[in-house]
């Protein structure tokens, strides 16, 4: 699989007009997303995500540092007629309706009066709002926006989605169709470039991430080789045993109980013994595998430069 | 140049939806209204005291639409995060710069259409007489708008709204005495270097009074189609100079 976006050694400094003082957004940063994959671009407030969403955008040029989308150079207007760009808590002319908004966008991206008519229909359905209806854009609550937002994001049926903030205003359900949409894209063979705050999604959706903290890229890769403790394994039994911490403890590195299972952390060297024990204990081995951590422990443990 | 029509299509949509817009050009077509009630002369003076009149006004009232129409588009855009919508589409910045721009102008030509009705209308209903000779007067104030919007939309690429606007009033200012005392006190009185630098800063700016034809409209003499075509060369112009070092400004800018 090819890159979609490449973008490498990205420098980017913004200058505040009285004062003449710089202030980096971006210092070399280098990602690339494969094509079919959803990617996810995570860090905390004032990392620099919106920067490199606007870098792959050509809304901002770099410093220095190259890069290239779809396969053409940072900019080009022929690759955005295939990019669909949900910007951050979008804001659209409010004085037009979804239809006449969908309209306008869609002559923009090049498309014909028919074709946006007939996307139109399927994309606001899509998307759960209402078709043909006069109640114009500034009448629209955050949700119906960013609902709306992503509707047309989509109109130009493109092969890279980029979406700043994807979930943000929606209610859960609203937040859990969006990831269907998302997950649909990439069945369709669409590539996904999200900027995201909620970790759950990025987790349950992504296949590759980058964590970016103060413009610099602090670790990136499939989400499952990040995850994954290396030389750590995961044993669950069921049931519980007040003798478990005990028994367990010497040889492992965590054990806990909950729900009426044991879950042990332990050296891949020493899953044997654990197994042993648990049999000893009066445990039902439940599973065994490769100890994974959440997201929101990865990304806590990277931008707090702490080790768990 | 389908993007550009989209786009000038939209300002002007978006134009007539802003109450700010209705309340200066109600507000305009109410200065205009009372000119019948001006005082009685004979027939002849009464119509070219009306149509100087209603000239004059229409020509403070185009410059102020201008300067509010012009400034509401590139940093309300980005304040709003319109711009990126657009721009995140196959719309180059030219596109959007000249789109925009053809939008504002094309706004300011309806609004004049629309003045310039009115004065034949006040004009034929009080003096019975009907006056096209007010729509050669109204194409000049059109094309001193256009200098002025031109003006405003470049200063929006790197200035704020109000900075804008205020820098637009003294332009406009400026521009209508630099013939007279800015001639004298600019070139005349200065020497050497100083005369060369004030001789090239006075042909920098342009002549806003060369759109000042009220009194000849209102004579009834009418303007010389000669002078027309020349005004409309020096607006078109400084118009595009406005235009190319706004666009220059903005193709850099990041958004």
């Amino acid at each position: 699989m090819d890159n979609v976006i490449l973008l490498e050694n990205i420098r980017k400094t913004f200058r505040s007009p009285m004062l003449r003082i710089k202030r980096t957004a971006i210092s070399d940063l280098s990602l690339g997303v494969r094509e079919n994959s959803i990617f996810g671009l995570l860090g905390p407030n004032g990392a620099g995500k919106t920067t490199t969403l606007k870098v792959i955008l050509g809304l901002v040029s770099p410093d220095s540092g190259t890069g290239n989308v779809l396969g053409k150079p940072l900019g080009s207007k022929s690759t955005r007629a295939r990019i669909g760009f949900l910007p951050e808590q979008p804001y659209f002319y409010g004085f037009m309706t979804a239809e006449k908004a969908m309209m306008f966008y869609g002559h923009l991206a090049g498309l014909d009066t028919e074709t946006i008519r007939n996307r139109s229909e399927k994309l606001l359905s899509l998307v759960g709002l209402p078709i043909g209806s006069h109640l114009t854009l500034e009448k629209y609550s955050k949700g119906m926006l960013q609902r709306f937002g992503i509707a047309q994001a989509l109109l130009n049926d493109p092969d890279l989605v980029i979406m700043d903030e994807p979930s943000s205003g929606l209610d859960p359900v609203g937040q859990k169709e969006i990831r269907e949409i998302i997950i649909s894209l990439k069945e369709r063979g669409k590539t996904v470039f999200l900027s995201s705050h909620q970790l759950s999604e990025v987790e349950s959706v992504c296949d590759s991430v980058s964590i970016i903290n103060s413009g610099r890229a602090v670790a990136q890769g499939q989400l499952d080789d990040l995850l994954e403790v290396k030389g750590v394994s995961l044993v669950t039994f069921t049931g519980e045993s007040e003798r478990a911490q005990k028994v367990f403890s010497p040889l492992a590195r965590k054990v806990h109980t909950e729900n009426g299972k044991t879950h042990v952390e332990v050296d891949a060297d020493k899953v044997y013994e654990i197994i042993t024990s648990g049999k000893e204990l009066g445990l039902y081995l439940q599973t065994v595998g490769p100890f994974r951590k959440t997201l929101e422990d990865l990304f806590m443990e990277i931008v707090r430069g702490q080790e768990i | 140049m389908r993007n550009i029509a989209f786009l000038a299509l939209n300002v002007i949509a978006d134009s007539f939806r802003k109450k700010i817009f209705y309340v200066v050009f109600l507000f305009g077509l109410a200065m205009l209204a009372p000119s019948p009630l001006l005082p009685s002369f004979e027939l002849g003076l009464q119509l070219e005291f009306l149509r100087d009149v209603s000239l004059s006004l229409t020509s403070l009232f185009g410059a102020v639409l201008a300067v509010i129409v012009a400034v509401a588009q590139l940093p309300v855009e980005i304040e709003k995060k319109t711009i990126y919508n657009i721009l995140s589409k196959p719309v180059s910045r030219l596109e959007y710069y000249v789109g925009k721009f053809l939008g504002v102008i094309a706004t300011l030509a309806i609004i004049l259409i629309v003045m310039g009705i009115e004065i034949i209308l006040l004009i034929y209903f009080r003096l019975k007489t009907f006056s096209p000779i007010v729509f050669e007067g109204i194409f000049l104030v059109f094309l001193e708008s256009c200098v002025i919007a031109g003006f405003c939309y470049f200063l929006t690429t790197f200035a704020s709204i109000p900075v804008s606007v205020l820098a637009a009033i003294f332009f406009y200012v400026l521009c209508h005495v630099k013939t007279g005392y800015l001639y004298e006190k600019l070139v005349e009185d200065a020497s050497g270097a100083l005369r060369i630098i004030a001789w090239s800063v006075y042909y920098l700016i342009p002549n806003l009074e060369n759109y000042n034809v009220s009194q000849q409209v209102g004579y009834g003499h009418g303007v010389p189609f000669g002078y027309v075509a020349r005004v409309f060369s020096y607006a078109l112009l400084f118009t595009a100079l406005f235009i190319f070092l706004g666009y220059n400004v903005f193709r850099r800018k990041d958004l």
